[in-house]
């Protein structure tokens, strides 16, 4: 009668890098997690077994392993949780709940008329796996990276078109990712063609990505982060406003959301 | 070696809970952990109608702590009565049902409507949730509105009633023997101690309803008090929980006095919880030739 979806696993560093700056890398031997996990899903990982920090910390999966039942995970360090991380090393064991969350299925994707992403910052770790199974189908893939600085950017592999866009213009376009998007589509480059857009990172971003695929109606899938307890689906303490009233869990029913399925306050808090 | 215990009629196989709100009502547990190492599970607090929950944030981590505010989010008693309770009962394990109410006449009528539920094992009252504005908490810091709020439960309801209480009061004694005068079986103590935390970037509370509950391994000491305190003020059992993660904390609740315990946040934090508890108690037991845990019951206290 075993219903086990979600494994507890004691997953191996196998490597772990300071990518630059407060960048971070590092692949887990996980096989369990390794061979289910979709694009876009998530694990949460605990920091140890001190009571504080207390929680896991939630993270998207940048990398999906099936045949060598590794997992990657990508991270900026912006607290306590992301600090210890930090200092783990390769040949130390953590504890690695997972695989968590809906993730996109690429073959219930309509792939068609292609992608069209759009990631910010650590925004892009969970569009690798995805961007890989996509051109596995001969998909075409648009890219729409912005971050900071050159130095913020997170590595991507080849394949796709990439339309890069930094705040302080050191690399690509100067300014927010959202208005290179919104220039090439005004700019009527993709014709009549209707991508699946596909965008994660700060809400205000996914707000101003709403907004403009409204405008050129084309379907549109968020991913949120959100903290959480549980990551599992029974604290419901990760709630998100739904357009028909009421909360979605981001852990559960997300974190990966038709975007007309959240509420009008759009993508923000 | 005997893990079985009895609460106030309810018989467990061990005597190890999932705390109301830290199970859902199974649908998601069963994908991450095994749900046939509960002793008996806790469904969510259920209400007459549905609540749709707080604003977010709802969660904040603390020192050694969790601080939430949920605010009851479920679908309703009759959703729950119809479709989550027969699919839980394939398990096996008895349920308890957490209700909340915000008046004496909604515990009766939310009581009758799982009376009739041939799936209810006990009924858990919840007189002691600090993050709704009516009710809740409310029946739980007065004598008086406690043994209300039992009473209207007791007369609908002729299983195993237990009254969950709220550590937010200046003598949980009082409330404890009100719940008990009025007819509960059992006591679970204790909910989670109301808190606050302030974000110094926004310049706000964290929370979205400002306060919150406060639980885990942080209100652990508290919860021991309070279970010392009111398992020699009653004479039903009492449920121990509050940061409750490993074996030896629920020896150590046990031995204040609790006749069983439940976990909470540790639930969030590791699936695996009921399982690692339920065998460190029995190889605490076996390694000291105890041929019961019950012998164990208030151990600290002799």
């Amino acid at each position: 009668m075993s219903a086990k979806q979600i494994h507890d696993v004691d997953a191996v560093i196998i490597s772990l890098t300071n990518i630059r700056g407060n960048l971070y890398t590092m692949s887990l031997r996980a096989p369990a997690i390794a061979e289910t996990a979709k694009p876009m899903q998530f694990v949460n990982i605990a920091l140890g077994d001190l009571s504080d920090p207390l929680l896991r910390r939630p993270f998207s999966l940048s990398g999906i392993y099936p045949d060598s039942g590794v997992i990657g995970i990508t991270w900026a360090v912006v607290g306590r949780g992301t600090q210890i991380m930090a200092r783990w090393q390769a040949g130390e064991s953590v504890r690695v709940l997972g695989p968590l969350g809906n993730g996109l299925d690429i073959d219930e994707l309509d792939t068609s008329q292609g992608l069209l992403l759009v990631a910010g910052g650590t925004g892009l770790a969970p569009m690798i796996p995805l961007v890989s199974r996509a051109l596995a189908k001969d998909a075409e893939v648009h890219i729409f990276y912005g971050a900071r600085s050159a130095d913020d950017l997170l590595d991507m592999g080849g394949g796709c078109r990439v339309h890069l866009a930094t705040e302080d213009g050191s690399i690509g376009f100067k300014g927010l990712v959202t208005g290179l998007l919104e220039a090439f589509l005004d700019g009527g480059a993709l014709g009549d063609g209707k991508p699946t857009v596909i965008s994660c990172g700060p809400r205000p971003m996914l707000s101003a990505v709403k907004r403009i695929c409204r405008r050129h109606r084309l379907p549109l899938l968020v991913s949120l982060e959100e903290r959480m307890a549980c990551g599992y689906g029974v604290c419901q303490g990760c709630a998100v406003p739904s357009a028909r009233g009421g909360y979605h869990r981001v852990c559960t029913e997300g974190p990966v959301f038709w975007a007309d399925r959240l509420d009008q306050g759009e993508c923000t808090r | 070696m005997n893990l079985s215990v009895n609460i106030g009629g309810l018989a467990l196989k061990n005597p190890v809970i999932a705390a109301s709100g830290t199970f859902g009502y199974g649908e998601e547990y069963v994908k991450a952990g095994d749900i046939r190492w509960f002793g008996a599970v806790c469904i969510k607090g259920t209400t007459l109608a549905p609540r749709a929950g707080n604003p977010p944030p709802r969660t904040c981590e603390t020192p050694s702590g969790l601080l939430n505010s949920i605010g009851l989010e479920n679908p309703g008693a009759k959703l729950v009565i119809e479709h989550k309770l027969p699919w839980l009962a394939q398990f096996d394990v008895p349920v308890i049902a957490n209700i909340s109410a915000d008046s004496r006449e909604e515990f009766s009528e939310l009581a009758g409507m799982f009376a009739q539920s041939p799936y209810v094992s006990a009924l858990e009252v919840n007189v002691s949730c600090p993050n709704v504005k009516a009710g809740g908490i409310a029946f739980g810091t007065s004598p008086d509105m406690c043994y209300e709020a039992t009473r209207a439960v007791r007369k609908a309801w002729e299983g195993p009633l237990i009254v969950k209480l709220t550590p937010n009061v200046t003598d949980i004694k009082a409330i404890a023997k009100a719940a008990v005068e009025a007819g509960a079986d059992a006591l679970s103590l204790i909910n989670t101690l109301v808190g606050l935390a302030i974000d110094i970037h926004t310049m706000k509370p964290v929370l979205g309803n400002v306060t919150g509950g406060l639980s885990g391994p942080a209100i652990k000491p508290v919860a021991l008090r309070c279970v010392w305190e009111v398992a020699q003020a009653v004479p039903v059992p009492v449920i121990g929980m509050g940061g409750i993660r490993s074996a030896q904390d629920a020896l150590e609740f046990i031995m204040a006095g609790a006749g069983a315990v439940a976990v909470g946040t540790g639930l969030l934090i590791d699936p695996e919880v009921p399982r690692k508890v339920t065998q460190g108690i029995r190889e605490y037991c076996e390694a000291r030739g105890i041929e019961a845990v019950r012998e164990l019951v208030g151990a600290a206290r002799r």
